[in-house]
């Protein structure tokens, strides 16, 4: 069986003790996994290392059963596969939301196509189609994203990775600062996403959460602490694992 | 329906540092008809020298002695600006008067007259100066203080007028003394921007006494220039190579002392903290004045011989007009046609090249090296070699100042990549944009603004510039100065030196409008 993602033993030195801890983690196509424990317990951390950013000290990433590629074209393949929904979005202020969503296919625009992005409204159609399934006025194509509020961001972040259309979904606790609402509809369109041939590697910090996941990791001080498929139930029979997470630690 | 989505579509703020390189196809067309190809082996020659530097004893040494005259004129010249530019910045700041005396028109009046002495370049000052005083150490510094003073003292009052008075007003209402007040509540924002700024200045004042020596008013530059004219390559790289380590030494200095004291980046708007090492700052200002004097005893520098002032030669009648007749159009054309064009190949190609080379470490590397040889070369001297092979005229000029003002802007744009927040080019890159696109759209989006902004000011600069590359010939009004000075035909020089200050506080105005459009936000 081929995973989509392999991590194998990684550890990530920190101050005092590891941020990462001898971790390791599978994920194949259609698994959608909740990663959740306190804030500290290493989430983060994991998502970096599993899209690239960090290169542990110890350990092996595999993605899609390859060791990540130094540089070059074929490590710019591989990132392509995997898209990230970072914890501050890191959009572009002064790119146009069309331009901002075009930005996600720059791994397989060549150089030409890429400035006349920045010249031209490009792919119009794929762009509104994309608003309209986001539930964002497409009349915002054209509006800076330093005028979009809180929510519309989050969405066009959550558009440009769709844009990308990765292989491999990573989100940093995108639910943290979003209304109940919200963050319910962002949560079932990532869900919907991570379905195979694509898989989903979300993190977040409220176990209430959990329904509509295949499974559930807790970090807790940068170790795997327990990783297990979410009963139909919903998270009740995880509660005393749950408990013994974020035991001692003050519980948002 | 939004009504933005009816205009023509602008290019993304990201595109525009890289507009004015389009400068550059114009450029590559007309370049092959002014080359006339009889110096090829030559520029050969001095290319090949910078692998093989003299290293002859007489050589070194006289090379060292002038490094020693360049270095102790930029730090006399630096110290006496600073000192003339606090004076005059606070004398022309309006919140001072309206503290102290209760109206602020007296500032606006200071601050119109510094602009004379801010619009004349440093090296007319030096050759206006050598006629006046003679040839002696102090007109270099001179030279240098006097322009970087009033430049100095516009940034001050700048920044003094534009810091909130709040505190200020409430002081004063709790009975503080105004003098007491102003220094409490305007003392502590000023001086980490001040201290910044002053580094930046230092860096200015090597250049520019470089550049004076190359027109024979001493030191490294002077000894530069006759080796190029006695094409002695060898000895030219020498003293090449020991001003490039001299800078490459002073910038890092300049920039290490900038992080010690938490001092802000010269083009961001944020001031931070002096932190706690204002004990360390006065000791450094303590330990400054032994070493001044001890340098103005070193360069022979007498305050008494400025009183001596030379005879000058006869001045004849005026002749206005034959100073009427010049052909002030052509002049001024070629004056701004140059400005335009150098302006552009330095704004343009700068963020261009960093572009190109950003996939590798190496290309970065010798990059940061040709910017590194840029800002050091003074134009004179670039416009000489160029005339190696090329035709003198406003494009071999321009290229000249320009390539130095490339050095420059490069630099300021790296450092400010570099300071710039990185998550948005990361992320790009992550997704598989590569590293080019990813510092197109992830760095150069929210750079382009300040870093335009500064290039307007720079293309400031280079109109008051333009006239050191006059004597390469046919340049604008900067050629028919020099000229006019050699001959020393002073109704001329009058003629010429009102127009170029009338030119450069027209191109002032025009670049501080721009400027201010450029930083409002959307």
């Amino acid at each position: 069986m081929s995973h989509l993602l392999e991590l194998e033993r990684v550890t990530v030195p920190g101050r005092g003790r590891p941020r990462l801890d001898q971790v390791t983690l599978r994920l194949t196509a259609g698994e959608r996994v909740a990663l959740i424990g306190a804030s500290g317990a290493g989430k983060s951390t994991l998502i970096a290392v599993a899209n690239g950013l960090l290169n542990p000290a110890e350990g092996q990433v595999l993605w899609q059963g390859r060791p990540p590629a130094r540089q070059g074209r074929r490590r710019r393949l591989q990132q392509s596969r995997i898209g990230t929904l970072w914890q501050d979005l890191r959009l572009v202020e002064e790119l146009s939301v069309q331009q901002t969503l075009n930005a996600g296919r720059l791994a397989s625009w060549g150089w030409p196509r890429a400035l006349l992005n920045l010249l031209l409204p490009l792919e119009t159609g794929a762009c509104r189609e994309l608003m309209e399934r986001l539930d964002l006025d497409p009349a915002l194509l054209c509006q800076p994203v330093s005028a979009l509020s809180g929510g519309q961001r989050q969405r066009v972040a959550l558009g440009r990775l769709l844009r990308q259309d990765p292989q491999l979904l990573l989100a940093d606790e995108p639910l943290a600062s979003l209304d109940p609402r919200l963050a319910a509809d962002l949560l079932s369109l990532l869900l919907r996403q991570g379905q195979a041939p694509r898989a989903l590697l979300l993190s977040l910090h409220r176990p209430d959460l959990l329904h509509g996941f295949d499974r559930v990791v807790g970090l807790r001080q940068g170790r795997v602490r327990f990783d297990l498929s979410v009963p139909e139930g919903g998270s009740a029979a995880l509660a005393p694992h749950l408990e013994q997470l974020y035991a001692g630690a003050t519980r948002p | 329906m939004n009504g933005a989505s009816l205009q023509l579509p602008r290019p993304a703020v990201a595109l525009w540092p890289l507009l004015p390189a389009l400068v550059l196809l114009p450029l590559t067309l007309l370049l092959p008809a002014l080359v006339h190809g009889g110096g090829w082996d030559l520029l050969g020659r001095f290319a090949l020298a910078a692998l093989r530097p003299s290293f002859e004893p007489v050589v070194l040494r006289s090379l060292l002695q002038g490094l020693a005259i360049t270095v102790g004129t930029a730090l006399l010249g630096w110290a006496a600006s600073l000192l003339l530019g606090l004076t005059l910045g606070i004398a022309s700041a309006r919140v001072v008067w309206q503290t102290l005396a209760g109206a602020s028109w007296p500032a606006l009046l200071i601050r119109r007259l510094l602009a004379i002495p801010r619009a004349i370049h440093e090296l007319l000052w030096g050759l206006l100066l050598l006629q006046v005083i003679g040839l002696q150490p102090a007109v270099a510094v001179l030279a240098i203080a006097l322009p970087f003073g009033a430049l100095v003292a516009r940034v001050v009052s700048d920044q003094i007028d534009s810091l909130p008075l709040r505190n200020l007003e409430a002081l004063r209402a709790a009975g503080a003394s105004a003098p007491g007040a102003l220094l409490t509540c305007l003392g502590p924002p000023l001086l980490p921007l001040l201290l910044s700024y002053s580094g930046y200045r230092f860096e200015c004042a090597l250049r520019s006494a470089t550049l004076l020596g190359v027109f024979g008013l001493g030191g490294l530059g002077t000894e530069l220039r006759l080796t190029l004219q006695s094409l002695a390559f060898a000895e030219l790289w020498s003293g090449l190579w020991l001003l490039l380590l001299t800078m490459l030494l002073l910038e890092a200095a300049v920039s290490g002392l900038r992080h010690r004291w938490a001092m802000p980046l010269r083009f961001s708007a944020a001031a931070a903290g002096v932190g706690r090492q204002g004990r360390e700052l006065l000791l450094a200002a303590l330990a400054l004045i032994p070493l001044l004097v001890a340098v103005a005893w070193g360069l022979g520098l007498h305050p008494g011989q400025l009183l001596h002032w030379q005879g000058l030669p006869p001045l004849g009648q005026p002749q206005w007009q034959a100073v009427a007749a010049l052909p002030w159009f052509q002049l001024i054309l070629n004056t701004l046609l140059l400005t335009a064009l150098a302006a552009a190949v330095a704004v343009g190609c700068a963020p261009l090249l960093l572009l190109l080379a950003a996939p590798w470490r190496p290309a970065r590397l010798v990059l940061q090296a040709f910017w590194a040889l840029g800002r050091l070369w003074p134009p004179p001297l670039t416009a000489l070699l160029l005339l190696f092979v090329l035709q003198p005229g406003v494009l071999t000029g321009a290229l000249a100042i320009g390539f130095h003002n490339l050095g420059i802007l490069g630099r300021l744009l790296l450092e400010a990549a570099a300071a710039a927040d990185a998550g948005p080019a990361q992320a790009l890159e992550l997704a598989g944009s590569g590293p080019r696109l990813a510092l197109l759209y992830g760095r150069f989006s929210g750079l382009a603004r300040p870093y335009l902004a500064y290039g307007a000011y720079r293309a400031d600069v280079i109109l008051r510039e333009s006239v050191v590359v006059g004597l390469v010939g046919a340049t604008g009004l900067g050629s028919q100065l020099l000229e006019a000075l050699s001959g020393f035909a002073w109704d001329q020089l009058a003629a010429l030196v009102l127009a170029y200050v009338l030119l450069t506080l027209l191109g002032e105005a025009l670049s501080d409008r721009l400027r201010q459009r450029l930083s409002e936000p959307r």
